[in-house]
């Protein structure tokens, strides 16, 4: 197929101050990125990056930032994230910095190995929790993903072909 | 982004999860009751399709609304720990450090996400196929067909898409599979259904195959045929032979006592207008007849149409109290209106029940309905024995007219004058041939019966009506006659050169029988024209009276030969049991006789060139023998045209077509109007910048005629001249006798001075001009008698033949002695001419003339011309310059645009108003627009304004038939004209050029020269 080729990374972005997830948008992330590629790669870096370069997905209660970039240039993307020590927003900064999960080569791969990690997470918390109500919730939330799975299967359809009809009928 | 690339787009990232922030999640847990009626409109409006990734974030909301209150913690403070940050410690680096945290948020967040991620991955989101997501490696041939070739945790899906798939075809009500639906009984019951509402000729499905097939007048017509063939079908008029199938004209049967009849008819025609019902050839029962049928005293106004008749020859001649029939051949859109008159003429109200089309009474309605096809109920019967014994009624064919309610009366007696009237529509088949090769048909495809001998063994033939008719030997000699003269025809080499509406009568035999076995022309045979000395006798004297008799008129006869007709389907098993293969059939006794009615049609009776143009002979048959007549035609050579053809032919004959152009009855009317709306909706579908702007040509009817305005303004044009002229010219006293009879017509105080006139023939118009003089002051009463009856307002069409002839004297250029004729008595001859148009116009205030236009030069004109009367600035620049194309018409302006940008303005204010405020005021702005009537860009709107003077020209008529003729080699039109204009026009016209008009298209500002001629 010909198409232009990217390249996603899955990070996460790792910060002990709240507010720092308050302020986590797409944009300030994204001008953050823009702004430490500059830093490090020069400007030559910059507009070798800036062709193409979006964020994706971004989940704040989770700290989840998918960024999509070009396949050239995905490595000085990829080399310039551990120079983000701060979130700087409103004037505030706040310090995080950014953890890469994962590379793929489409946001389908992406969410799959999201999924994985995800769920990996909770089996750990489930291991380490000590508190009995906390352990209730999690095992909770634990089976409703895992049901999940299986219901989203079935609903898909019903649910597309419901979408289908709405669309026709407008 | 466009609307449909949005859509689209927004139908791709449903499945995707949306971003999530604090942020979002913070306005939603600021304000519980905020929370859903506020955010969600907003959502939905910015992204209409992202239901899950909003469901996901408004549970997500929820969770964290609920643990803020649990906590009693600002919601913006909710705690959520990373993967770092649980491994780190509890505390961390905030400022406000929460009194403990929970690793439940922290994995309903998780949670949450795997959820959406999920949906991410398991659904498609593109609008390709489930197999077309497969990458390429994994593609196998014909995935979409077969469900199993796909991987098996997709099949699910893909099955479920192709019932889908299914589910937005178009679907079939097809109970049946094909080989039973066409099986023959089931087609007999569909093309019974399907003839239920609109009369099928017999000859319908070979026309359906090959024409373009429309429904008028309550018949399925062929209008043209599907292969190009304008330019064939005229040669074949006027070389070899086109045929067309006529059965859908209508007939009526008046039987009874002849000076009854014509007594009872009489008032319906009018001696003016040419021969009546009384014409002495006619009512021999030797020649057709044709006229104008008027209401009963009624002439000239409310014309109800031309028909055409003939009498039934009487056995004996001169004994005048001999019951007598008559049929009246008439055109489906006119039966109505002339049904209801000569039923009322001839005061027959009852229905009678007795007759002899209708059938038995006591049948019910359903046999009733295929009451005329017992010819195929063999094959009925026999099917039905095959299929279910149980089902009692044999399906039949419908033959005759299968709309016909069964308890609708068509026959009506009188119980004074004893007339019977009997509408015997769909009784009878028939045919045209048109051209010079119909004689030459007509003999090799129809051979005469063979007269029975008293050897043959008689008591299995069915048709004991032609053994009957053998034994008495006048029937068996007239038989001879008839096929020795009908011989004879096929050495005349075109129709033309017989007497116009010659009827003769005859008995063929089966035409199936001598079907050739392929298609041929026919050619002339030469050595039938040695018969110099009979075909000359022939010629001269036209057919014997006692020739036109056929069994045609007997209705037993006809029922019996209809239903003893052998179906093609047993012809074809004999042939095939032919010892030699291919030789002649030969059938004996036992081959049908059908009585025929040989009509010769009069082609171009008017005008001076190709006198005879267009004449045929029609073939009448008895119901149920149409296609064994058709099939042998069509294998001789005939062209087969539709309603295009008539149209056509009746184009060249100059003669208006029937019902298109006789602005005068109802038929004709209602014809406009219906011609008016098609022609508005195919204007209306092309979009404004690829129509004509007929405003700015200044057409102000484009797709229908105002001939009642056009009268009207006509009148008071003249009027309005006469009146100026009268206060400026010192000539006054013909002048103010003029402006005396001009507006006396509607007066009413004339009407009874005249009473004694009325009597006198109207044609003395014509008559020596002297008498005129002194007849002069009497002629206005009459005409008011006349104008008055019909309400004043009514529009006619001059068929005075007397009338006409004298305006085409006029029209033509006056030159040579003609000429001088009219200048030597130099101005008392034109005031004489003045005199008589006066006259013509006070008896047809409001009168049109038909009238024929040959263009000049270039040009050629279309349906809906205009015809103008040039300027004089135009005649002088003709004379000037022979190449001389013509004036253009300067373009108007279009006072509707801006209303129309204006309305539209409106409606687009409307339009961002409804979609900002509620439904409820959307009834309230429903109104007004609800209220104007839609403008139309580029039509005139409202009531239009004065016809004759729009445009630079003044309008004179209109073109109803107009095309390139093939016959002339340039345009040539039809149409009408006001007779107030014409005269108008040609007493203002110098005599050289006398005659002349403009034309213009309503789509063009050229007008082109052309010269009237009036044709009689």
């Amino acid at each position: 197929m010909v198409r232009f080729k990217h390249r996603y990374l899955l990070c996460e972005v790792v910060s002990d101050d709240p507010r720092c997830r308050l302020s986590l948008e797409d944009r300030v992330l994204g001008g953050l990125v823009r702004d430490t590629i500059a830093r490090v790669h020069g400007t030559f870096g910059a507009a070798a990056c800036s062709i193409g370069f979006a964020v994706r997905y971004l989940n704040a209660y989770t700290g989840i930032v998918l960024l999509r970039c070009r396949k050239e240039f995905y490595r000085l993307v990829w080399s310039a994230l551990p120079f983000i020590t701060y979130l700087e927003n409103r004037g505030h900064h706040y310090p995080c910095f950014l953890n890469t999960l994962h590379v793929g080569g489409t946001i389908r791969t992406c969410q799959k190995f999201l999924i994985q990690y995800n769920r990996r997470q909770l089996l750990i918390l489930l291991q380490n929790c000590t508190d009995e109500g906390e352990r209730e919730a999690i095992q909770k939330s634990v089976t409703r993903s895992c049901l999940l799975e299986e219901s989203s299967a079935g609903e898909e359809l019903s649910d597309s072909g419901g979408e289908e009809t709405a669309e026709a009928m407008e | 982004m466009s609307n449909a690339k949005e859509r689209k787009h927004a139908k791709k990232m449903r499945n995707q999860p949306t971003n999530v922030t604090l942020s979002s999640g913070f306005v939603a847990d600021s304000g519980v009751k905020y929370h859903n009626g506020g955010r969600k409109p907003f959502q939905s409006q910015k992204e209409p399709h992202s239901g899950t990734s909003r469901q996901w974030q408004t549970k997500m909301s929820h969770h964290s609304l609920a643990e803020s209150d649990a906590k009693e913690q600002s919601s913006s403070r909710v705690t959520f720990k990373k993967k770092g940050g649980w491994k780190a410690g509890p505390e961390g680096t905030s400022q406000e450090i929460p009194k403990y945290i929970t690793a439940s948020t922290f994995a309903q967040a998780r949670a949450a996400e795997i959820s959406a991620m999920l949906k991410a991955v398991a659904q498609k989101s593109s609008n390709s196929l489930v197999f077309q997501t497969l990458p390429r490696h994994m593609r196998r041939r014909a995935m979409s067909h077969n469900v199993k070739r796909l991987p098996r945790r997709l099949q699910e899906i893909a099955q479920k898409e192709a019932e889908k798939a299914v589910h937005q075809k178009k679907e079939h009500s097809k109970n049946k599979c094909h080989k039973a639906r066409r099986c023959h009984i089931n087609r007999m019951l569909e093309f019974n259904r399907r003839q239920k509402k609109n009369k099928w000729l017999e000859t319908h499905i070979w026309h359906a195959k090959r024409f373009h097939m429309v429904k008028r007048w309550g018949y399925c017509l062929g209008e043209r045929p599907t292969v190009k063939s304008h330019r064939a079908c005229y040669r074949a008029m006027t070389s070899r032979c086109l045929l067309q199938d006529l059965s859908y004209y209508c007939c009526l049967e008046l039987k009874g006592k002849e000076e009854e009849i014509l007594k009872a008819l009489s008032p319906m025609c009018s001696i003016d207008t040419g021969l009546t019902f009384a014409a002495v050839h006619c009512l021999s029962g030797k020649h057709q007849g044709s006229l104008m049928l008027y209401r009963a005293n009624k002439y000239p106004r409310e014309m109800l149409g031309p028909v055409t008749f003939i009498w039934k020859a009487e056995r004996t001649p001169g004994d005048t109290s001999e019951s007598r029939h008559l049929w009246i051949w008439l055109h489906p859109s006119l039966k109505q209106d002339i049904l209801e008159e000569i039923k009322a003429v001839c005061q027959c109200v009852e229905p009678t029940k007795s007759t002899v089309c209708l059938p038995d009474p006591l049948l019910t309605p359903s046999q009733e309905k295929s009451r005329t096809d017992l010819p195929t109920e063999k094959i009925g019967k026999k099917r039905k024995w095959k299929d279910d014994e149980e089902n009692a009624k044999p399906i039949k064919k419908v033959i005759g007219d299968g709309t016909r309610d069964p308890l609708q009366p068509y026959s009506w007696i009188s119980p004074t004058t004893g007339i019977v009237i009997s509408d015997l529509t769909m009784e009878m088949n028939r045919f045209r041939l048109i051209g010079p090769l119909a004689h030459s048909i007509l003999t090799e495809a129809l051979k005469a019966a063979s007269v029975h001998t008293e050897g043959e063994d008689t008591e299995k033939t069915p048709h004991c009506w032609w053994i009957e008719a053998c034994r008495n030997p006048d029937s068996v000699s007239l038989h001879h006659r008839q096929e020795t003269i009908f011989e004879l025809l096929g050495g005349i080499t075109s129709p033309a050169e017989i007497p116009a509406g010659t009827i003769l009568g005859l008995t063929v035999g089966d035409p199936r029988i001598n079907l050739p076995q392929k298609r041929s022309k026919v050619l002339p045979n030469p050595e039938k024209c040695q018969d110099n000395e009979k075909v000359r006798q022939l010629l001269l004297e036209g057919v014997p009276v006692e020739c036109s008799h056929s069994f045609l008129w007997n209705q037993d006869i006809c029922k019996s030969v209809t239903e003893n007709k052998i179906p093609d389907q047993d012809l074809n098993r004999k042939r095939s049991e032919l010892l030699v293969p291919g030789s002649q059939l030969f059938l004996g006794p036992h081959e049908s006789k059908v009585p025929i009615l040989l009509i010769q049609q009069p082609g171009k009776v008017t005008g001076d060139d190709q006198r005879g143009w267009g004449s045929g002979w029609d073939v009448l048959l008895p119901k149920g023998w149409g296609m064994a007549f058709w099939i042998p035609f069509i294998y001789r050579g005939a062209r087969v045209g539709g309603l295009k053809e008539t149209v056509v032919h009746s184009q060249y004959k100059r003669s208006p077509n029937v019902p298109g152009d006789f602005p005068d009855c109802p038929a004709g009317i209602l014809f406009a109007e219906e011609q008016a709306k098609n022609l508005l909706e195919k204007y209306k579908r092309r979009p404004p910048a690829k129509r004509p702007n007929y405003v700015k040509l200044g057409t102000l009817a484009p797709f229908c005629c105002p001939w009642e305005q056009l009268t009207r303004d006509w009148e008071s044009r003249v009027q309005a001249q006469d009146e100026s002229s009268a206060a400026s010219s010192p000539g006054g006293e013909e002048s103010s006798l003029r402006r005396d009879v001009v507006p006396c017509a509607p007066m009413p105080g004339r009407t009874r001075q005249l009473s004694d006139d009325e009597g006198t023939p109207l044609n003395d118009s014509s008559e020596p001009k002297g008498v005129m003089d002194t007849d002069g002051p009497a002629r206005p009463g009459t005409e008011g008698v006349v104008g008055q009856g019909a309400t004043g307002s009514l529009l006619c069409v001059l068929r005075s033949r007397k009338l006409l002839r004298q305006l085409s004297a006029w029209c033509g250029p006056s030159s040579g002695n003609s000429r001088a004729a009219a200048r030597a008595p130099g101005t008392g001859q034109q005031e004489l001419r003045r005199e008589a148009c006066l006259s013509i116009l006070d008896r047809f205030p409001k009168a049109l003339v038909w009238v024929r236009l040959s263009l000049l030069r270039k040009g050629s004109p279309e349906p809906h011309t205009m015809i103008c009367v040039p300027a004089e600035e135009d005649l002088l620049q003709l004379s000037q310059d022979r190449l001389y194309c013509g004036p253009q018409e300067p373009k108007h302006s279009d006072p509707f645009k801006s209303q129309i940008r204006k309305q539209k303005e409106k409606k687009k204010l409307e339009k961002r108003q409804k979609r900002g405020c509620a439904a409820s005021e959307g009834l309230a702005e429903g109104d007004p627009a609800a209220g104007q009537q839609p403008l139309t860009l580029g039509l005139w709107s409202g009531p239009l304004p004065v016809v004759t003077s729009h445009c630079s020209r003044v309008l004179l008529g209109f073109v109803t038939q107009g095309d390139f003729s093939m016959a002339v080699g340039c345009g040539e039109a039809l149409g009408f004209v006001s007779l107030t204009g014409l005269l108008d026009m040609l007493s203002s016209q110098p005599g050289v050029e006398r005659g002349l008009v403009l034309l213009r298209p309503p789509a063009s500002l050229q007008y082109r020269f052309a010269r009237i001629v009036i044709e009689v």
